[in-house]
């Protein structure tokens, strides 16, 4: 499949960005002889039944890229509401809401968010969905067999050697207020890796790190054009989005948007107990 | 249109013919133009494309009236006349080769004798009347009977570059449709009782309604009176608001509902000719002259009258004649343009085929309108002129005299010198399909590549097919199977003869493979590129390969009833890749698998379910039998190797039907696993009276509640997914299919179905503590090596393949399309989405553009009018122009092209057109010294195509390696491959950042090696 020159130009420049300083937790793997053999690999967030895992991601890139998203799919196996079996993931970014600044940064990024905050109400393994509508400690004991299974290498990937952009940024460049993120400046050594989350705790520990962090990497790099509310799946077409949405997302919508203070531990209480409403 | 109900006609439309057309027109349009005779006056070069065009869509009757004789001039625009010709009847020498374009419309000849005048008597009879070129005093005499007596008529005529249309469809003319867009829907939230009822559209969808614009609604809860409501008018309140008049006496509205809109037929009022003339209402076709039209109102009559007088038309480019004519003009309009009148008068005389192609394309949608009421139709004068395709030299008097050929229409106009030029151009035709063959047909008449130094290259990889024929009009039912290059060069070369060994044809197609057939010294010896290509692959392609070669690019394309040309001049416009219309926008894939609302989503997804059913399992099975070590290389990396497996083994092993029947019952099986199993399922995880946290039904808005169908051999939509599923499995594996359908139904029915529980969701037994990581000993993988067990070994199963489905939708016969939309409406059915007919679901899941003769033949036009300015090598922006035209509205827009962005390193603009060049073949190192030496630029990687030959993390190693290697070494070296002996060239890109450590973009490198 051929890439147009400008396209390939701008996927050139993403790879060496991606290389050269890489957000938090997200890496690619690219081959000499074929650039647009591109897959991501996405570090299980710490917190979440995927901690401990590797996750790649396939891309193909197609001649209507960047005006077309690149088709994308999660190439290790997972258990997630919204990938299916298949390895389709359901994000909006990757559909509808597609932007063409948008990149492989922006969608790894969004992806890893995805694993952080799922939504069920937009299931593609609607059993997933299902389970961690009902269940959610169920939903984590399952998703993190699978992750032992399927997403646990004996050592981690090599890739994951180069120091990420915020982590390897100084603390007065990562306070910078993006412009794209609205978040107050967040202490800039809070990276997801080394904060001390015990492995027992699952999504509900502070997800206000995790933002914090991943906003700072997202302030760092100024090529990545990512907007920060990568979250939308296919729900956020849903009227009186609130409605329809599972308080989950929208609270880390909020979080993502406002900073919602809410957005610790109490929203995820909230949360579970909303979810067993359903 | 009085006597048309007695003449319906029921005959059947050829859809195989009419296939893309329909897309454009619907059946109902068609079946109307089914029974309307047109009657064209006039069959020169306008005259004949408007027949050619109106025979390709489909009247009853074309009737022609010509009997003047064929001279030599008439050559220049007449693509139906033939030098043996001179001297006959025009009619009657054309009325063969029209009547050959169309099997389903008879071509009928109006006698009459030279010199015998236009008279109402003969115009009698016909639904519609088209003249051309007839004086004015006689368009008045015919159009005040036709005004009268409510039939449609048309005058067009073109003059050298100028070209006039009048339209008078009656006093009262009914257009069903005036824009031919699909009518618009959409999901709301809320209707307000009220005075004016507000009604407000789910979640920031637009609604894309006009004020005056019709609804009516379904599914609406609560105010349950607007569900089938007569269609109510609409204002405009927002995007996503408008409002539908009192509802303050109708029920509460509680939830959900469907607007569609309704289109009203819209009343036309046209006045005749005789009124026009004073009152006219001027179409604008360029908003760069307003002042146009009007003008130009005044100097064809005043032309009309200057023939009458003078029984000729003015001499090329004299100046008597000119001041007469404006003088002429000025005493019917103070204001006219004397200018403009001038070169009327200059070209009166000339014809040249790209203007006729304008206004021949135009006219004849005209007369699709008259006869369908589809459409708006044009109210009621357009003027159109293209005087900047006029060389920059302007020719003297003397060079535009006639000299007996058949170009004499075309030296009136633009002078020997320039014809001369254009008979010595060399141009690139890539594509030769609707878009090709106008562009050849034009070609052909304007005499391009005919002189010493011309040539016409025209490629194409396709073959000539049935629906070609309806718009593609130089390939004829005898030349299907044959390759399109070839019988259209020979086609043209038979319209003109002195393209005869000026004229090459290529299957090769476009692309990097034929970069050896298309290389260096191909593009060094023509002048230009034109592309008539139907996807945008090639032509982003194209367009790369003229901007390496520095070779300007004509571009076109046409959608239905739309078209746009687009010119690329090196160092001057914006390229083709520059800009490119947004795509569609994608549909996430959780709506198509679970929450289907709209028939789109459906057909998408069953164009899924076709792959996922007859291509890939026959693939993986073939791919196992013939690859070694399939198992473990390739599905080990696809994440999916369990499921792959069990897919081999069950196509292979255990589900593999030994008879016709055995795939009947393997389809019934399916329709029960997909419509009814798999909805229970989702039903079982997600019910239908489920809440959200906010007490919300979970199935509502934009997710419709599905519920399980439950086989019925006698529902047709059921019985035709038994059918078509059962042929395609059977196509797999060899076996003979069957239709009749009591075979279907005996043997569906009698399938043993067995009971379906739903799965009562994952349980998870394994506690946390006891994760299994490591590889053997886990439990999936000891599912996998007892599956694997099962599987045959390709050994024992040498030479059986079985055969993969490849997706043709135009074949009717090989239940492609039947099964895709089988089970597009199935799963409709699960979500009460109304369902699609056979011909919606074929141009959904085909992805077919709709097409129409019309649109083609303007657009071609317009592009060859950009032609004689790259021919006469214009070099300012202003001088070119891309076009934009939309026949149904109608609508022309014309804007001057981009220029090419100006991007900067250091000091240093430039351009996409800019380049380094590199002789010699450089090593790595000298490469990016010369960067860093010459341009205190620091290059960090260095790509060639998709090869990354080098970047600044590579390691000391790869350094090592690679800085010392020349060019040509490095790129095979990384690629792995040979570079092909006709390769003289790399293109390379880098990636720098200047002294400040700042990322700049620099132009693209070519390395000779």
């Amino acid at each position: 499949m051929s890439v147009p020159p400008a396209a390939m130009r701008r996927l050139m420049r993403e790879i060496v960005e991606l290389k050269n300083s890489p957000p938090e937790g997200v890496r690619i793997i690219t081959s000499e002889d074929n650039m647009l053999d591109v897959t991501g690999i996405i570090e299980g967030p710490e917190g979440t039944p995927y901690a401990g895992g590797y996750f790649r991601v396939g891309f193909k890139f197609t001649n209507e890229f960047p005006a077309a998203p690149p088709k994308c799919w999660m190439a290790t196996k997972i258990f997630h509401p919204n990938v299916s079996t298949a390895g389709e993931i359901c994000v909006n970014t990757l559909k509808k809401d597609w932007k063409s600044t948008y990149g492989i940064a922006h969608i790894l990024v969004t992806v890893k968010c995805l694993l952080i905050y799922p939504n069920p109400e937009s299931a593609l393994d609607e059993e997933a969905g299902k389970l961690l509508l009902e269940n959610y400690d169920d939903y984590c004991s399952r998703a993190r067999l699978i992750t032992s299974v399927h997403a646990t290498p004996r050592k981690k990937p090599v890739e994951f050697e180069t120091p990420s952009a915020a982590a390897s940024a100084s603390p007065s460049t990562s306070t910078v207020p993006s412009t794209t993120l609205t978040i107050p400046a967040a202490t800039p050594t809070t990276s997801m890796r080394k904060s001390p989350t015990p492995a027992s705790q699952p999504l509900q520990s502070s997800p206000s790190n995790t933002i914090k962090s991943m906003s700072s990497t997202l302030s760092e790099g100024k090529e990545h054009v990512v907007s920060p509310s990568p979250l939308g799946t296919s729900n956020a077409n849903v009227g009186g989005a609130a409605s329809s949405m599972g308080p989950a997302p929208a609270a880390a919508t909020k979080a993502v948007k406002r900073s919602a203070p809410t957005a610790g531990s109490a929203g995820a209480e909230k949360r579970k107990k909303a979810l067993k409403r359903l | 249109m009085a006597d048309t109900k007695m003449d319906v006609d029921e005959a059947a439309i050829d859809e195989g013919l009419y296939s893309r057309q329909l897309y454009v027109l619907g059946h109902e349009a068609m079946k109307r133009m089914a029974v309307s005779n047109v009657l064209i006056v006039g069959v020169q070069g306008l005259g004949v494309e408007i027949a050619k065009n109106v025979v390709l869509a489909g009247v009853k009757s074309v009737t022609i009236y010509d009997p003047e004789p064929v001279t030599i001039q008439d050559l220049g625009t007449q693509f139906f006349l033939r030098k043996e010709d001179i001297g006959k009847s025009r009619a009657e020498a054309t009325l063969p080769r029209l009547a050959e374009l169309n099997a389903y419309v008879p071509v009928k000849l109006l006698p009459g004798k030279p010199g015998q005048a236009l008279s109402v008597d003969l115009v009698k009879g016909f639904q519609v009347v088209v003249l051309c070129g007839v004086p004015h005093s006689k368009q008045l005499e015919i159009n005040d009977w036709t005004h009268a007596n409510d039939i449609p008529f048309i005058a067009a005529e073109t003059r050298g570059l100028f070209g006039s249309v009048f339209n008078d469809f009656g006093p009262k003319f009914t257009c069903v449709d005036t824009n031919g867009q699909q009518a618009l829907n959409g999901m709301i939230v809320s209707v307000d009782k009220d005075q004016e009822g507000m009604v407000t559209l789910l979640d920031e969808t637009r609604h894309g309604l006009e004020d005056g614009d019709f609804v009516t609604f379904t599914e609406v809860q609560g105010m349950e009176e607007l569900n089938g409501c007569e269609p109510r008018k609409v204002t405009v309140k927002g995007p996503y608001t408008f409002t539908i008049g009192d509802t303050s006496d109708l029920s509460e509205y509680v939830r959900g509902g469907i607007f569609t809109q309704v289109k009203m037929p819209k009343i036309i009022e046209f006045k005749s000719l005789r009124e026009s003339v004073s009152g006219p209402e001027l179409f604008i076709s360029d908003f760069a002259k307003f002042d146009r039209p009007g003008t130009l109102h005044a100097g064809f009559q005043a032309l009309s009258l200057f023939r009458e007088t003078h029984k000729r038309l003015p001499r090329p480019r004299n100046p008597e004649d000119a001041s007469t004519l404006v003088s002429l003009a000025k005493k019917i309009d103070a204001d006219a343009d004397e200018k403009i009148i001038t070169e009327l008068s200059y070209q009166a005389s000339g014809d040249v085929s790209p203007i006729v192609a304008v206004i021949g394309g135009f006219v004849a949608q005209e007369v699709l309108k008259a006869c369908s009421a589809k459409f708006h139709p044009l109210v009621q004068h357009l003027y159109f002129d293209s005087l900047e395709s006029l060389p920059s030299i302007i020719p003297t008097e003397e060079e535009c005299q006639p000299t007996g050929s058949r170009y004499d229409g075309q030296i009136a106009v633009f002078g020997k010198t320039f014809q001369d030029k254009i008979s010595n151009h060399r141009q690139f035709l890539v594509g030769s399909g609707a878009i090709g063959c106008e562009m050849l047909k034009n070609w052909s008449m304007i005499g391009l590549a005919t002189g010493p130094n011309g040539i016409i290259h025209v490629t194409d990889l396709d073959t000539i097919e049935k629906s070609n024929l309806n718009r593609q009009f130089l390939f004829r039912p005898k030349d299907v199977g044959n390759f399109k290059a070839e019988v259209a060069a020979a086609a043209v070369a038979e319209m003109n003869p002195d393209l005869k060994g000026h004229i090459l044809s290529k299957q090769e197609p476009v692309g990097q493979a034929t970069e050896n057939v298309y290389n260096d010294e191909f593009f060094a010896a023509i002048d230009g590129v034109t592309n008539a290509l139907d996807n945008v692959t090639a032509r982003l392609y194209m367009d790369q390969r003229c901007v390496l070669y520095a070779k300007p690019l004509l571009e076109s394309g046409t959608l239905g009833t739309q078209g746009n040309a687009q010119v690329i001049i090196p160092h001057l416009t914006e390229s083709y890749a520059s800009s490119q219309d947004p795509p569609e926008k994608q549909t996430p894939s959780c709506t198509v698998k679970n929450f289907p609302n709209a028939i789109a989503h459906t057909i998408e997804w069953s164009r899924q379910e076709f792959d996922a059913l007859f291509v890939r399992p026959a693939e993986s099975v073939n791919q196992y039998l013939s690859e070694p070590n399939f198992l473990e290389s390739t599905l080990k990396y696809s994440g999916q190797q369990t499921e792959q497996v069990e897919q081999i083994v069950s196509y292979l092993v255990t589900n593999k039907p030994l008879s016709f029947e055995e795939c009947i019952t393997w389809s019934r099986l399916q329709f029960e696993d997909k419509y009814n199993n798999s909805i229970q399922q989702l039903l079982y995880s997600l019910p239908a009276d489920a809440l959200t946290n906010t007490g919300q039904p979970f199935w509502s808005g934009p997710k419709r509640a599905p519920s399980p169908l439950t086989y019925n051999s006698s529902d047709p939509v059921h019985l035709s997914y038994i059918i078509a599923a059962a042929n395609l499995h059977a196509f797999n594996y060899g076996l003979r299919g069957e239709t009749d359908p009591a075979v279907f139904k005996k043997i569906a029915e009698s399938v043993i179905v067995p009971e379906f529980t739903p799965r009562s969701g994952v349980k998870v037994q394994i506690s946390d503590s006891d994760p299994a990581p490591g590889a053997a000993g886990n439990p999936e993988e000891q599912d996998l090596a007892t599956i694997t067990k099962k599987l045959p070994s390709p050994a024992s199963l040498a030479g059986y393949r079985l055969t993969p489905v490849d997706f043709e939708k135009d074949d009717d016969s090989n239940h492609h399309i039947d099964f895709i939309a089988a089970a597009s409406n199935l799963r409709a059915m699960n979500y009460s989405i109304p369902i699609a007919d056979r011909h919606i679901t074929k141009q959904i899941a085909g992805k077919i553009i709709p097409a129409i003769a019309t649109t083609t033949s303007l657009i071609t036009g317009l592009v060859c009018l950009e032609l004689y300015k790259v021919i006469d090598g214009k070099n300012k922006l202003e001088d070119y122009k891309n076009g934009f035209v939309n026949l149904a509205l109608p609508f022309f827009g014309f804007s001057e092209p981009i220029a090419a962005k100006k991007n900067k390193y250091g000091t240093t603009e430039w351009t996409l057109w800019d380049r380094f060049e590199f002789n010699n073949d450089p090593t790595l190192k000298e490469f990016i010294a010369w960067f860093k030496n010459t341009h205190k630029l620091d290059v960090s990687m260095v790509s060639q195509g998709v090869s990354m030959l080098w970047s600044s993390w590579a390691g000391k190693k790869k350094n090592e390696e690679r800085l010392p290697m020349k060019f040509s070494k490095l790129v095979e070296h990384v690629s792995k491959k040979a570079i092909p002996p006709h390769t003289k060239q790399l293109v390379v890109e880098v990636m720098a950042s200047d002294e400040d450590l700042e990322d700049v973009e620099v132009p693209f490198i070519v390395v000779r090696i």
